[in-house]
């Protein structure tokens, strides 16, 4: 700045061709929308950048290192730093297991929800009646904590008087131990997490639904589509940009299902079936006080979380809207 | 191609406990291939006829046949009719070629290069070949029109369905698209129905034009019928741009009597008033007569003052008022050259062989204007239908 200031006087003595340019230019800067709005955006942008690109790269550069126990601080001396950790994750078969199962997870999950949230939404859009009432009842799983839920289908799915497993039995099967049977475990899970976002998807693709005008409707049946071809013709392909933001926010959940599995099993050891990412990277770290081998699969799980955002951000910048 | 009757159709909906209807005893015959058009103010049922014909309403009573076929209990797929629809309708995320090809590919069972072809010969009728790989959101309000249709005409269907298809146009374009689409319907011979609400549409494109009210129908003819021989009020007033002028009278014997003017009938037309007290005389803008000269001994002429004077280019419409009236109360459509200043007294006359009289109390038409030859009329009619 003094720098600056210093040319500002002198061009005012001198006055040379290059420094009034100087001068005119740093003018034109200071009346900028973007040098004038410097005070308004500056602070939050760093607020937000310190905790967010911060953390991250923070995480990504303690993954660099072999930083363990509680002893000592990370070494970050450059000779200390390399990609062990990320070699150790590739040949590790428990991050394999998990990962299989995230994605599992992920593509199940947010599948069966998706269609699950568009039948239901269909359903109330051909004009069922209490319409609000309905739209309600499979909403409210949405407003309820992980940690109830997780604890009412852990009661669910109690092998000896868990609701499930009466019902079964009066149909004459089971009981199953859903919680214990390591195949049957990540299944129950999945069932809980599309119980509770089914009612999301519905209300997202009821939006869309609603937006479309009759005259569509109206229009396929002149031309001689029936009702189911209307929809999977003319109705279904223009609610793409519900399915996009439904399935955004359905995946970003089913890679937090931490949550979720923690207050099921009140514990960072979750059942092997289930064993996700997620909870193998807070395990590796709180528990094992491997920070160093944690903060790896954090940037593997940040990764996949970019690999699934990007369509999305690629769609809306075909929109224009990014 | 087949005839289209509607007999008896009815259609009410019920608002919340309350009847509402809709379209009330309606008759129609319309002949294979005839273009005729549904006119009337909004609300008066013409769109819910054209919806129960297509299949989208259901009537509360009466038959609906296409052919001798009565349809009215067939879903809309099993019609064989097409529509154009008010807002086009199109389908946002499809092709052109996609749009027009969907109806085909549902209701017909034609193979992939029989829908191609004749999706290409709709389009080059239409003059929209070089759109058919386009979306619809790529395309002007005029071409999204020539599609609407295209999709339509690509069936091939028994009967045309057009719901105010050329609303959303601008105005150049709509009176060019009108005569485009009269043209069209002439190549094809499909039996057309087409509704609006603006009558110039229905004047000029019907062969028949059926006037509604209220969900009844008023009137079904020519337009030149229609237009010179109204069957009441409401049809008189509802043709022609500016309207009909109206004076509530009392008849007096030959005279009729109002606060503003008195006017003597000739007496072979007095007659059609017979045993009425109240009568509506209805006089057109064009044939009315103005005079400079106020005369005040001449017979049937009326003292006016312009009020307001609308040039028109060709023509001026002046507004006057009859007698003490303060407000103007009478139209009549002048020469373009003509010089009325604001304020100037003259006198009127209304030609008495170019009056209407109507019931006072019912509006029924008692008296139409005559023709030099009322057959003309009729040939009029019936050439524009060939």
């Amino acid at each position: 700045m003094a720098g600056s200031q210093d040319t500002v006087s002198e061009s005012q003595n001198v006055g040379t061709g290059a420094e009034r340019d100087w001068q005119t230019r740093l003018e034109v800067f200071s009346k900028s929308d973007f040098a004038r709005s410097f005070p308004y955006w500056f602070i939050p942008f760093s607020i937000m950048g310190l905790g967010v690109y911060g953390g991250i790269g923070y995480n990504t550069l303690i993954s660099l290192t072999d930083y363990e126990g509680f002893n000592e601080g990370p070494d970050f001396s450059p000779g200390n730093l390399d990609l062990e950790m990320y070699v150790q994750t590739v040949n590790d078969p428990w991050v394999w297991t998990t990962g299989k199962n995230t994605f599992v997870l992920l593509i199940v999950f947010t599948t069966v929800t998706m269609v699950l949230g568009l039948f239901l939404a269909v359903m109330l859009d051909r004009g069922i009646r209490y319409k609000e009432k309905i739209q309600t009842v499979y909403l409210l799983p949405m407003a309820l904590s992980f940690v109830v839920t997780a604890q009412f289908w852990l009661w669910m799915y109690n092998v000896n008087n868990g609701l499930i497993n009466l019902l079964l039995g009066a149909v004459g099967l089971g009981p199953y131990n859903w919680i214990g049977d390591p195949s049957l475990v990540l299944g129950a899970v999945i069932f809980a997490l599309i119980w509770q976002f089914s009612g999301y998807a519905m209300v997202v693709f009821l939006a869309g639904l609603q937006s479309i005008p009759d005259d569509q409707f109206e229009a396929a049946q002149v031309d001689g589509a029936s009702v189911l071809r209307t929809y999977w013709r003319v109705i279904i392909p223009q609610l793409k940009s519900s399915s996009v933001s439904a399935a955004v926010v359905l995946v970003i959940f089913a890679l937090k299902a931490f949550t979720f599995l923690f207050s099921m099993f009140g514990q960072y050891r979750v059942p092997k079936g289930t064993d996700i990412l997620a909870t193998l990277m807070v395990r590796e770290a709180f528990k094992l006080q491997n920070w160093a081998y944690a903060a790896a699969i954090a940037t593997i799980l940040l990764l996949m979380a970019l690999a699934v955002i990007a369509p999305y951000l690629h769609y809306q910048h075909k929109q224009g809207s990014l | 191609m087949a005839n289209l009757t509607l007999s008896g159709t009815t259609k009410i909906f019920d608002d919340g406990g309350e009847d509402i209807v809709a379209v009330n005893d309606l008759d129609l015959d319309i002949e294979d291939g005839e273009f005729v058009v549904l006119v009337g103010p909004s609300g008066c049922g013409k769109s819910t006829t054209l919806r129960m014909v297509a299949g989208l309403d259901t009537p509360t009573s009466g038959t609906i046949s296409i052919g001798d076929e009565p349809i009215q209990n067939k879903r809309p797929q099993e019609r064989d009719i097409a529509m154009v629809f008010q807002s086009y309708a199109l389908y946002p995320h499809m092709t052109v070629r996609e749009n027009m090809s969907f109806g085909l590919e549902e209701s017909t069972d034609m193979d992939d290069d029989e829908i191609r072809e004749t999706v290409e010969d709709a389009a080059e009728t239409l003059g929209i070949t070089e759109l058919l790989d386009r979306k619809p959101g790529a395309l002007s309000g005029g071409q999204q029109q020539r599609v609407a249709l295209g999709r339509a005409i690509v069936r091939n269907p028994e009967v045309f369905l057009l719901d105010e298809p050329l609303s959303n146009l601008d105005a150049k374009l709509r009176a060019q698209m009108r005569t485009e689409l009269q043209q069209l319907q002439n190549d094809l011979g499909v039996t057309t129905v087409y509704v609006t609400h603006d009558q110039t549409e229905a004047m000029t494109m019907g062969d028949r034009i059926a006037i509604l009210d209220g969900g009844e129908l008023q009137q079904l003819g020519t337009p030149m019928q229609c237009y010179h021989e109204p069957a009441n009020v409401f049809v008189a007033g509802f043709l022609g741009e500016p309207a009909m002028n109206f004076f509530n009278l009392e008849r007096d014997g030959d005279l009729l009597v109002s606060d503003a003017f008195r006017y003597e009938l000739p007496s072979e037309i007095a007659t059609a008033v017979d045993g009425k007290t109240d009568v509506t005389l209805g006089v057109r803008p064009e044939s009315v007569e103005i005079t400079d000269e106020v005369d005040e001994s001449e017979h049937n002429l009326i003292p006016a003052t312009v009020d307001v004077v609308e040039p028109h280019g060709d023509e001026n419409a002046v507004h006057l008022r009859l007698g003490d009236s303060d407000q103007a109360n009478l139209t009549v459509m002048v020469d373009g050259m003509r010089y009325l200043a604001s304020g100037q007294d003259v006198g009127v006359r209304f030609p008495p062989d170019a009056i209407h009289l109507f019931d006072g109390a019912t509006g029924e038409a008692l008296h139409n204007r005559e023709l030099t030859n009322v057959e003309q009329v009729e040939e009029i009619g019936t050439a524009q239908s060939a």
